[in-house]
This record gives structure tokens, C-alpha cells and sequence, in this order.
């Protein structure tokens, strides 16, 4: 009697409908090609941040993961990542997965046009990371129903060039002033466009994912056409950098 | 349904969005003469200038916005970074804005 085949079970990955849709994501890459004159000379990364304020952010592990594919993501120190073009996991609509949960971290598009004075942004750096992140679905103000209705009233260029698109961008460090350079004109951003508006009540800010970078937290106005792509935004800190560590190598 | 409700109004209202914030009014030149980085208390500028808007951050940190009359319905800012340990470490002003 001839042997029956192995019967072939496939295990399909199982997803948690808010993590970040490789299509989506896919998308804001393709929008920053389209869009690269907004910021000509940076590449363009994606960068994971604390949500909670629990999460622990070394040796965070990233994946692709579609019905049948997974496609490891290597992720830099700064827990920046470039994600790859995998034709079959778009087929697949594949999600990108980390090892964490899922509300423990928000996303964001990182465009840093290099050889910038130091504690400095531009402008159209930040134009452009506005437009792929949105695009890309990276904001994560979640619960799913505060998502849905985001998605169904805003789409990238709604955001990104309105005074109320509100969209967060994160400084380095704790901020105390942000100051706008372009040539001889010189202003201050309002304190209302620091600390996600400076009115977030903590039942409020627990549906932010500003919620444990609040002191990190400012709008730039990317909607205001005045000032220019090549303007500086420049950052006062609340505190000076910590100086470097002294550190010794040791050869094994 | 509670929830809906409040999410609805988070939407509506940007989760951080930027309704004018309005720090307590005090004057520009006063302000600036009498807050002293690394001198002023925290307590002394609640007796002197009053309860105002202010940010209390997870680090121990806090942010105080002040506002003064320029005219034409016009404010300036003043803020003042007060550290955890309640003394005034930084302050700031920003030019009044347009109406």
C-alpha cells in the first residue's frame, strides 16, 4: 500500500490588527520618493519610541511577517531601522511585527538631512517625515477606535499642511524652547506648540503616544509655506547633554 | 459608549491640540528681574506671581507659562523651567504674537 503524503498544515501568523501594515508602510516609502525634494539629501529611516512607560527598549527584534513569509529587520542602536522591499509579503499584506506590544511603542519616519549644526532640525525634513509618516499609519494614538477615526478624517496632506493637522514630532531630549532660523528671521515657537499643546490631562495623555515623551514632544509649523524647507529649528534642551562616558576599551 | 465619547472628543480635540493655552499675567519687566535662575523658588514665585498654566513631567521637572500685556491685544511669554528639586533652573520670553 502506498504511503499517504504528510498532510501540510500551514500556521498562519497571528496578527494584532494594530500593528504596523507593511502596505501601509510600503506606501510612505513610496511617498518619500516621490516627495524627496522636500529633504534631497536624507535617507529615510524608520524609528520605534516609548509608548508606556515599562517598555524596555534594548534588544528590540523586528520582522515582516506574512501568511507564509517572515523577513527579520535589522535595527540600529537608536532603535532606527531601514525596512526592505519584499514583493511576496506585500502579495501577502504582511505586517511589521516587533517583539514588544504592541501599544508599548509608537513609530515615526526619521529624515535627517546630514551635516546639520548640532541640536538642530529643518524644516522640510520634518515636511517630509510628516507626510511618510502618515502615510506609512505610524502614529499610534491608539485605542483601535481613536485610530479608525483618525484614519477616516485625516489623510497625509490633510495633517501636514494644516494648523490642526497636530502632528507630534519628538526631540532628543527634554525640551525647554524651540526656536525657528531661516536667514535674518528669527522666532520662538509658542509654548502651545510644546508638550503636545501643554493641555493634556493624564486620562487624556494615556490615549497619546506622547504619553512617556511628553517633555520630548512639539509641533513644528510644516504648514506655514513662509518659512522655508532649509529652516532651522533649533532646540534649548532643559538640561545639557550628559557628558560622554569615559570610556575604556578593552581588547578580549 | 463612555469611552466612544471620549475618544470622539480626544479626536476633536487633537489629542494635543493646540486650544491657546494662557499662563496667569504678571509684567514683562517685573518678571524678568525678579525670577533668578538658580535662586528662585518654585515657592517664591507662587507667592509673588500666583498660581499659572504649568506642565509637571515624569522627570521632576515643570514648566510655568507666564503671559504679559504688549498692547494691541497682544502677549508676551515668559516661562520658567523650575527643577525637581523646586528651584527655578532655566527661564525664557518670547516676543508678543499677533491677535
Amino acid at each position: 500500500m502506498a504511503q499517504q503524503p504528510a498532510a501540510t498544515v500551514n500556521v498562519r501568523t497571528t496578527r494584532d490588527p494594530v500593528d504596523k501594515s507593511y502596505r501601509k508602510m510600503i506606501a510612505g516609502m513610496e511617498r518619500f520618493a516621490r516627495e524627496h525634494a522636500f529633504a534631497p539629501d536624507a535617507p529615510l529611516r524608520f524609528q520605534l519610541l516609548p509608548r508606556s512607560p515599562d517598555v524596555k527598549m534594548d534588544g528590540i527584534k523586528l520582522r515582516v511577517a506574512g501568511d507564509t513569509v517572515s523577513v527579520p529587520v535589522p535595527i540600529a542602536p537608536d532603535n532606527s531601522f531601514v525596512l526592505p522591499r519584499n514583493e511576496q509579503a506585500l502579495r501577502e499584506d504582511a505586517a511589521v511585527l516587533a517583539n514588544r506590544k504592541t501599544v508599548s511603542m509608537t513609530w515615526r519616519a526619521l529624515i535627517r538631512t546630514p551635516g546639520l549644526p548640532p541640536d538642530t532640525r529643518r524644516l522640510g525634513d520634518l515636511r517630509l517625515e510628516c507626510r511618510v509618516g502618515t502615510e506609512a499609519g505610524l502614529v499610534s494614538n491608539n485605542s483601535q477606535m481613536f485610530a479608525w477615526l483618525s484614519n477616516a478624517l485625516t489623510s497625509a496632506d490633510q495633517v501636514c499642511n494644516s494648523p490642526e493637522g497636530n502632528y507630534l514630532f519628538f526631540a532628543d531630549r527634554p525640551l525647554f524652547g524651540v526656536r525657528l532660523r531661516a536667514g535674518a528671521r528669527v522666532e520662538e515657537l509658542p509654548f502651545k506648540m510644546l508638550y503636545a499643546g501643554g493641555n493634556q490631562t493624564p486620562e487624556m495623555l494615556r490615549f497619546c503616544d506622547c504619553q512617556v515623551l511628553l517633555d520630548r514632544t512639539y509641533y513644528a509649523p510644516i504648514w506655514d509655506k513662509s518659512w522655508p524647507d532649509d529652516t532651522l529649528v533649533e532646540f534649548d534642551y532643559m538640561t545639557d547633554a550628559a557628558p560622554a562616558a569615559n570610556v575604556q576599551e578593552t581588547v578580549q | 459608549m463612555k469611552t466612544a465619547a471620549l475618544l470622539l472628543t480626544l479626536l476633536l480635540a487633537g489629542c494635543a491640540t493646540g486650544e491657546a493655552t494662557l499662563g496667569t499675567l504678571a509684567p514683562a519687566g517685573r518678571l524678568a528681574a525678579s525670577v533668578v535662575p538658580g535662586r528662585t523658588t518654585k515657592a517664591e514665585l507662587l507667592a509673588t506671581f500666583g498660581k499659572t498654566k504649568s506642565i509637571v513631567f515624569d522627570s521632576g521637572y515643570e514648566t510655568w507659562l507666564y503671559q504679559s500685556p504688549a498692547g494691541g491685544g497682544r502677549f508676551s511669554e515668559f516661562v520658567v523651567l523650575i527643577d525637581p528639586q523646586g528651584i527655578v533652573a532655566k527661564t525664557r520670553q518670547r516676543a508678543p504674537s499677533t491677535p
